[in-house]
C-alpha cells in the first residue's frame, strides 16, 4: 500500500512537471504563425497571394521615406528621376536630387532593392509551398493551385525584369527563404540568364493564368493572362525581340478585352482618377484603406517633385495660332497642371484643377495599360523597318488624345524619324508613369548603343548646368546606366561585387 | 559512503579549480570604439598602392595630423603616379627630393571637410586645398569607361572611400598645381600675343600677375580672346587693335577705349565655366558693366541677349581650352572678338503680365483668367515673379477680360492680381525686370484702382534692387484730376489711351540710378493697409530726360502719341 501510494506520488509528480513544462519550453512564437501550421489551406494560399500584392504597396514597416518607399514610389524614381520629365523641388532630399544629376552613390538608398527582393520571396514562398496544400486541403483544386502559381510567377517576373532593366546584373533567387538554413549568399546573375528564367517563367505562367477573376476591379488588379502577355511584350522588346514582341501585343490585342478609353470629358477620371478602365490591363489597386505616397510626394505644400518646366512647350506643344487653340489632352489638366507644374496623374481628382484630399490619395500604379501594348507594337513593327505600319499605330494613340502637329510629324518612310517620334510620343502618352527612362534607355542601347545620343539629350535638358558636363561623360560609359548596388548588400554579401561604374 | 564522499570532494575540488581557472582568462575587452582605420591607417593597409605617397607623408611630417580627429579629403596618388611625379621634379626618391616641393604638393591633396564625389560639379570644389588653390572636377571617358578625372589630369580610380577622419579618393597622378599667375600663362601661349600685349600696354598685365596673400582677393576671371578670334574681326596686330579703340592714345587711361576693352575682359573672382553659366550676369572690372552669360545646347555664350527685342549673337566661351587654372584665376578663351556695348537709357514699357509661364498657357494667355499657386513659401511657379506665401496669398492671378471693368482698358487687357497686407496677405511681391540700360530712370507703377471695401488701403514702398524708392504707392489711390502738366506735377500720369475712365492710374515712385545693364530685381512692399484688389499692369522705366506721359498704351498694345 505505502509502495503503492509512493508511485502514485511519483507519477503524478511526473506528470505535473510534464505538463508545466509544455508553456515554457515550447520554441513556437506565441503571436505568430509558423510554417508548420500555414501551408494547409486554401485560404492561406489566397491570404499569401494577397500578400504578394500588399506588399508591393509598401509600408511594411514604415512610411518614412529615409527607411522605406513603397515600391510604386520606386518604380517612378528609377523610371522618372535620372529622365527629363520631372524635376525635384526644394523640399526633395539631396539622394533624390542626386538622381536627377547622375550623381548617384552606393549610399544612395533609392538604390536599396531590398524591398523588391522582399516581394520576390513572397513570391518564391507561394511557388515553393503552395503545391503541397493539394495533399493537406482537398477543396484546393488544381486550378486555383494554377492560378495562384501564375500570379506569384508573374510578379516575379516583373521585379526582376525591373531589376535587370535597372541594376543589370543581380542576383537571382528562385526559391524561398524560409528558415535560416536558406540564408545563402548569392553572386550576381548575368542580365542574359535572369531575362531567359524571367520569359521562362511568363511563358509558364502563361499557360496557367486564368483569363478572369471574375469581376473587373479583381482582373485589373490581378495578373491575368494579358498581364502575363504585357509584361512578356515589354521583356521581349527590351531583347530586342521584336516579331515575339507583336505575337504577345496580337494576343492582348485579339483578345477583345481591351480599348483605349475615349478622350472625352470623362477621359480623366476614367484613366486615372477611377482606374479600372476598359484600358487596363494591370495596375496596383490602392485604395481608401491603403493609400499611395504619391500625395506627399507631388501636392501639398512639401511635395518633393513637379514636372519639368519644358514639358508644355516642347512636349506636348502649344498652339498659338487657333482660337479656341487646339489642345492635347494628355498635356494641362491631363499629365500635369501648367500653372504650377503639379504632376496631375497622381494628384488631381478631375482634369478641371481641383487636387485629390489627402484621404483620396489612391490613384493607381499603372503597370500596364491598353496604349502600352499599341505603342509597344508600334516600336517593334518600326525596329522589323515597318515605320508606316508603325506610324498607323501610334496614330490611333494620337487620335485619342487630340494631338497636334507642333515641331513636325515623322517621315512615315524613315525608321530612324519614326524611333524618334515613337518615343517622343511614349513621352506623351506615359508621362510619369514610370517608363521615360526605361524607353530611352531600351532604344538607345539597340545595336551596341547606336542611339546613345538619346540618353545625352535627355542629359542636357535635365541635368542642371554645372553638372551637366560630368553627367554627359558618365553617361557615355554604358556601365552608369545601371545603379549601384546599394552599399548595405556588398557588406552583408561578400559574393556580390559592385557594378562595374560605381567601383 | 565514506569513499564515496571522498571521491565526491575530489571531484568538487577538480570542477572548482576548473572554474577558477577559466575565470582567469582574460576575456578580450575591445577597448576603442570602432574598427575603422584613419586616412594614413588605410593608406598603410594597402603598400601596393601607397606606400610611396605615405613615405611622402612621413617625410613631410603629415602623417600624424592625418591619423587624428578631424575631416579631411585626401586624393592619394598611386605608387606609379608617385613614381612619375618623382620623374618630373627630377628626384630619384623619395627621400632625395625636395621637402618644401613635397610639402606644398601634400597640401594641394588635402582637403578641410570631407567632399564625396556627390559634390563634384564640372568646375571647382566647394572649397580649397590646404595649399588655398582650388581643384577643378569633371568626368572623362576614355575607351568606354568615365571616371572622375580631377584638374584634367588625374583619373580617379577609387572614390569615396570612407575613413575614421575623412574621405579618399585613390587619383592615379600627382596634382601638380599651377605654377604661374594669370598674365603669365597667357604669355606663355603664343595664340593669345595680341590680347597679351594689350595686357601690358593698359597696365592690366601687373593685376592679374600679382598673387594677393589674402586669398578673398586674390582671385580673377580672365576672359582672353586668341589672335584667331580677333583676325575674325579685321584685328591682326597689337597697331590694329590700338588704332581700333585707343581714342586717347593713351591706353594706361581709365577713360581709354582700349583700356576699357581690357578691363571688359576681366572678372572679379574665382569663376570657371561651370560658375559663369550658374548666374545670368557677372561684373567685370569696366565699372558698372557686366558680361551676360548664358548655356544654350551645352555651349557657354557670353553677351548672347535679345536687348529691345532685337537679338544680339554674343561670342562662346569655348569649353576643351577653357577653364584653365593658375596661381590667381582661371581664364578662358573666348570664339569670337567682344567689346563692351556702349548704350544710351532706353524707355523700358514693362508689362508684367505678360511672363513666360502664362505665355505657355495659350488657352489663358489673352484669353482668361489664370490662377498660379504657390504651394508653400519655397515653391515658385513663376520663374521671375514671387511673392511672399501667406495664408490669403497663396495665389496669384493672371486675369484677362476686354469687358471687365477692372481690364477692360489695361494694355493687353490682363493684368496681375495679388492679395497684399499684413497679416495674412502677402508682404511682398517681388518681379525680375527686363533687361534696363545703366542710367538714370523715373519709375511709374501702373495699375488700376480699386477697393476692395470703401474703406480697403493697400500702401506700398517699391525698392529696386534692394533699394528703397522715394515715394510709396497705393493700389487703393485714384489719380487726381487735372491736365497732364498738373497731375506730372505731383507724380501722376494717365497711361491708358482711354480718357474718361478714372480708375487708371500710373504713379510714379521715384528716380532710380541704375547701375548695371541687366536684369534688375523690383520689390513691392505693403506697409499699410490690406486687401485682395491689386492689379498691376505695368511698370515705367523711363529715361529722365525723356518725356514722362507720352506715349501711352491702347489694350491692343499699340502706343498711342498723344
Amino acid at each position: 500500500m505505502y509502495q503503492n501510494i509512493k508511485y502514485v506520488l511519483i507519477v503524478a509528480c511526473f506528470a505535473s512537471v510534464a505538463a508545466g513544462c509544455s508553456k515554457w519550453m515550447d520554441l513556437k512564437p506565441q503571436n505568430g504563425i509558423i510554417k508548420d501550421e500555414f501551408w494547409k489551406t486554401k485560404e492561406q494560399v489566397n491570404a499569401a497571394v494577397t500578400g504578394m500584392y500588399a506588399s508591393m504597396m509598401g509600408g511594411t514597416t514604415t512610411t518614412d521615406i529615409t527607411v522605406e518607399r513603397p515600391l510604386p514610389e520606386l518604380f517612378f524614381l528609377w523610371g522618372e528621376a535620372r529622365a527629363d520629365m520631372i524635376s525635384p523641388t526644394s523640399r526633395a532630399i539631396s539622394e533624390e536630387i542626386d538622381l536627377t544629376t547622375l550623381n548617384i552613390l552606393s549610399s544612395n538608398r533609392i538604390t536599396n532593392w531590398r524591398y523588391v527582393y522582399q516581394t520576390i520571396n513572397y513570391c518564391n514562398t507561394v511557388i515553393d509551398l503552395a503545391p503541397d496544400v493539394l495533399k493537406t486541403d482537398a477543396t484546393f483544386t488544381q486550378a486555383q493551385l494554377n492560378q495562384a502559381l501564375s500570379q506569384a510567377l508573374g510578379i516575379r517576373a516583373l521585379l526582376y525584369f525591373y531589376l535587370v532593366r535597372s541594376f543589370n546584373a543581380v542576383p537571382l533567387k528562385l526559391h524561398a527563404t524560409v528558415s535560416d538554413q536558406d540564408l545563402t549568399a548569392l553572386k550576381k546573375t548575368s542580365s542574359d540568364t535572369i531575362l531567359t528564367q524571367v520569359v521562362k517563367d511568363l511563358k509558364r505562367a502563361d499557360s496557367l493564368a486564368p483569363l478572369t477573376f471574375g469581376s473587373d476591379a479583381i482582373d485589373k488588379g490581378r495578373i491575368t493572362k494579358y498581364a502575363v502577355e504585357s509584361i512578356l511584350a515589354d521583356v521581349y522588346l527590351w531583347m530586342d525581340k521584336y516579331n515575339e514582341c507583336i505575337g504577345e501585343c496580337e494576343k492582348v490585342i485579339a483578345s477583345g478585352r481591351f480599348g483605349l478609353v475615349a478622350g472625352d470629358a470623362g477621359w480623366f477620371d476614367k484613366l486615372y482618377y477611377n482606374g479600372n478602365s476598359a484600358e487596363h490591363i494591370f495596375a496596383l489597386q490602392f485604395d481608401a484603406q491603403k493609400l499611395n505616397s504619391f500625395y506627399f510626394m507631388h501636392a501639398t505644400t512639401g511635395r518633393r517633385w513637379t514636372a519639368a518646366p519644358h514639358l508644355m512647350e516642347d512636349v506636348f506643344g502649344l498652339d498659338v495660332v487657333n482660337y479656341p487653340p487646339k489642345v492635347d489632352i494628355r498635356g494641362d489638366g491631363g499629365s500635369l497642371r501648367a500653372g504650377d507644374l503639379t504632376i496631375w496623374k497622381y494628384v488631381g481628382a478631375n482634369s478641371n484643377n481641383s487636387l485629390r484630399s489627402a484621404e483620396q490619395s489612391y490613384a493607381q500604379w499603372i503597370f500596364y495599360r491598353f496604349a502600352d501594348i499599341v505603342m509597344m507594337k508600334a516600336e517593334a513593327l518600326n525596329e522589323l523597318n515597318k515605320p508606316l505600319e508603325a506610324w498607323e499605330q501610334v496614330k490611333l494613340i494620337r487620335n485619342r488624345a487630340g494631338a497636334f502637329d507642333f515641331k513636325g510629324l515623322p517621315d512615315s518612310t524613315n525608321k530612324t524619324s519614326m524611333q524618334n517620334f515613337i518615343l517622343e510620343e511614349r513621352q506623351r502618352e506615359f508621362a510619369f508613369e514610370g517608363k521615360r527612362w526605361y524607353d530611352v534607355l531600351r532604344v538607345a542601347k539597340r545595336n551596341n548603343y547606336q542611339r546613345l545620343d538619346l540618353l545625352l539629350t535627355m542629359a542636357t535638358i535635365s541635368v542642371p548646368p554645372d553638372k551637366q558636363q560630368s553627367a554627359l561623360a558618365k553617361l557615355r560609359d554604358k556601365n552608369s546606366h545601371y545603379f549601384p548596388i546599394y552599399y548595405y548588400e556588398l557588406q552583408t554579401n561578400k559574393l556580390l561585387e559592385q557594378n562595374p561604374f560605381y567601383k | 559512503m565514506k569513499k564515496l564522499n571522498k571521491g565526491l570532494f575530489v571531484a568538487l575540488t577538480i570542477t572548482a579549480i576548473g572554474y577558477y581557472m577559466a575565470g582567469c582568462k582574460k576575456e578580450a575587452y575591445r577597448l576603442e570604439t570602432t574598427g575603422d582605420v584613419n586616412i594614413v591607417g588605410y593608406l598603410e593597409k594597402y603598400p601596393d598602392s601607397f606606400s610611396l605617397f605615405k613615405q611622402i607623408l612621413d617625410r613631410t611630417e603629415t602623417s600624424a595630423f592625418l591619423n587624428a580627429y578631424g575631416t579631411y579629403t585626401c586624393f592619394a596618388p598611386t605608387n606609379s603616379g608617385v613614381r612619375n611625379y618623382l620623374k618630373i621634379i627630377g628626384a630619384d626618391s623619395v627621400g632625395s627630393a625636395d621637402i618644401n616641393v613635397l610639402k606644398e604638393m601634400v597640401k594641394y591633396h588635402l582637403l578641410g571637410d570631407t567632399i564625396s564625389t556627390g559634390n563634384f560639379t564640372d568646375g571647382k570644389l566647394p572649397l580649397p586645398t590646404m595649399l588655398g588653390q582650388y581643384l577643378i572636377t569633371g568626368v572623362a571617358n576614355k575607351d568606354g569607361v568615365s571616371r572622375y578625372i580631377i584638374n584634367r589630369q588625374s583619373w580617379i580610380y577609387q572614390s569615396n572611400i570612407k575613413t575614421g577622419n575623412g574621405i579618399i579618393h585613390e587619383i592615379s597622378e600627382v596634382l601638380i598645381p599651377p605654377s604661374k599667375t594669370l598674365a603669365q600663362a597667357l604669355e606663355s601661349k603664343p595664340d593669345y600675343s595680341i590680347f597679351v600685349q594689350a595686357m601690358k600696354e593698359t597696365g592690366y598685365y601687373d593685376t592679374v600677375n600679382t598673387v594677393n596673400p589674402d586669398p578673398a582677393k586674390r582671385w580673377y576671371t580672365v576672359l582672353a580672346e586668341p589672335n584667331k578670334a580677333l583676325a575674325d574681326s579685321g584685328i591682326n596686330s597689337y597697331a590694329d587693335l590700338k588704332k581700333k579703340y585707343s581714342q586717347t592714345g593713351n591706353p594706361k587711361d581709365p577713360k581709354d577705349s582700349l583700356h576699357m576693352y581690357m578691363a571688359y575682359h576681366i572678372l572679379d573672382g574665382l569663376k570657371y565655366l561651370a560658375d559663369i553659366i550658374t548666374a545670368s550676369a557677372h561684373q567685370t572690372l569696366l565699372p558698372q558693366e557686366v558680361v551676360s552669360s548664358k548655356l544654350e545646347n551645352q555651349r557657354v555664350l557670353i553677351n548672347d541677349d535679345v536687348f529691345n527685342n532685337v537679338y544680339e549673337p554674343g561670342v562662346e566661351l569655348i569649353r576643351e581650352i577653357s577653364d584653365n587654372s593658375s596661381t590667381n584665376g582661371v581664364w578662358h578663351s573666348s570664339s569670337g572678338h567682344f567689346m563692351v556695348k556702349f548704350r544710351k537709357p532706353q524707355a523700358v514699357y514693362w508689362d508684367v503680365s505678360s511672363f513666360d509661364e502664362i505665355m505657355k498657357l495659350p488657352a489663358y494667355y489673352k484669353r482668361q483668367n489664370y490662377r498660379f499657386v504657390k504651394a508653400n513659401e519655397l515653391d515658385w511657379p513663376i520663374k521671375d515673379i514671387d511673392w511672399h506665401y501667406n495664408s490669403a496669398s497663396t495665389t496669384m492671378t493672371y486675369s484677362y477680360s476686354t469687358s471687365s471693368s477692372i481690364t477692360r482698358y489695361m494694355y493687353n487687357w490682363d493684368a496681375n492680381i495679388l492679395p497684399m497686407g499684413l497679416p495674412a496677405r502677402a508682404a511682398w511681391w517681388e518681379f525680375k525686370t527686363p533687361v534696363i540700360v545703366k542710367g538714370r530712370y523715373k519709375v511709374w507703377i501702373c495699375y488700376r484702382t480699386q477697393r476692395q471695401s470703401t474703406s480697403s488701403q493697400c500702401i506700398c514702398n517699391v525698392r529696386i534692387n534692394g533699394e528703397l524708392m522715394q515715394r510709396p504707392f497705393a493700389f487703393t489711390d485714384f489719380i487726381p484730376a487735372g491736365t497732364d502738366a498738373e497731375r506730372e506735377a505731383i507724380g501722376w500720369k494717365r497711361y491708358i489711351e482711354n480718357t474718361t475712365d478714372g480708375n487708371f492710374a500710373s504713379r510714379l515712385v521715384g528716380t532710380v540710378d541704375i547701375q548695371t545693364t541687366q536684369r534688375h530685381v523690383l520689390r513691392i512692399e505693403a506697409i499699410t493697409g490690406t486687401q485682395n484688389t491689386n492689379n498691376l499692369d505695368m511698370i515705367h522705366f523711363i529715361p529722365v530726360d525723356q518725356n514722362q506721359v507720352l506715349p501711352r498704351f491702347a489694350p491692343d498694345g499699340t502706343k498711342v502719341w498723344q
